[in-house]
């Protein structure tokens, strides 16, 4: 049952980010950064810092027998954000060799995610 | 419209199967050697980054249907790694006893996915230069 739960919300948040996705990369220019991926990662970042805080008041350790961490924290959130395109973009741009954008795009995307984290975490208490 | 249809359908099969597979990896390394550090989180978002390097680098020369394509690289890849994770990880690491930890965690996740997926590139680029070469001669 848990397994079923994490795959539900697992496949919803695939393909909410993949309609976002589309939606932000019609609605902006195109840009020196990869900016759709960024702002999903940064939104889901909110999301599960707000998630945790306003349901278990911490950053539990131990949750996985826990539904509501699974099916949000684990599954929707977990696979809204990603990482694999973050690292995939990040290597396009130093094959373009464009440091700059790449130095920034590296510190928005973890950095920006920590601190939306943090903000959605201190907002939910 | 049912194209559409079909790669929806598509990626929410792919990160249904990769979130399953984040999620058995996360329990099998909870807690292992006694410390919490998320070996689970980084060894998913390495691997995740080395596949669709892979993927990405495939797919430039030979073309996959939109539906398998969409399901692997936005689906599967993208549901098995996790940047909120890898947010609450560092967060939560940062008030830990052994604050080296958490340097170690981002320099790792970092650096080595930016590495994998470089890696994962390359290497189906020069594949994909050797089977072209070969068909070339025949």
């Amino acid at each position: 049952m848990n397994l079923i739960i994490v795959a539900i919300g697992g496949g919803l948040g695939a393909v909410i980010r993949y309609i976002l996705g589309i939606w932000i990369k019609d609605k902006t220019k195109e840009r020196a950064i990869p900016t759709a991926m960024l702002v999903v990662n940064v939104v889901g970042a909110f999301g599960l810092g707000y998630f945790l805080s306003s349901f278990y008041g911490e950053i539990p350790v131990n949750a996985y027998d826990e539904r509501p961490f699974l099916i949000i924290g684990i599954g929707f959130f977990g696979a809204f954000t990603t990482f694999s395109t973050f690292s995939v973009e990040a290597v396009t741009l130093m094959q373009k060799k464009k440091w700059g954008a790449l130095t920034t795009y590296v510190l928005l995307s973890i950095g920006g995610s920590v601190l939306t984290f943090l903000i959605g975490f201190y907002l939910g208490l | 419209m049912k194209k559409h249809g079909l790669i929806i359908l598509s990626i929410f099969i792919g990160g249904a199967i990769g979130t399953m597979f984040r999620y058995f990896i996360n329990l099998h390394f909870l807690g292992v050697g006694g410390v919490i550090f998320p070996f689970g989180t980084l060894i998913e978002n390495l691997v995740g980054s080395f596949l669709l390097g892979a993927l990405t680098g495939y797919i430039v020369a030979k073309k996959l249907p939109a539906f398998l394509e969409k399901g692997i690289g936005v689906g599967f890849c993208g549901g098995f790694t996790t940047m909120s994770t890898l947010a609450a990880d560092t967060v939560f690491l940062s008030s830990a006893a052994i604050s080296w930890h958490v340097m170690v965690y981002i320099i790792a996740s970092l650096f080595g996915g930016i590495l994998l997926a470089l890696l994962g590139l390359t290497l189906t680029q020069a594949y994909n230069k050797k089977s072209l070469r070969r068909e070339g001669f025949e």
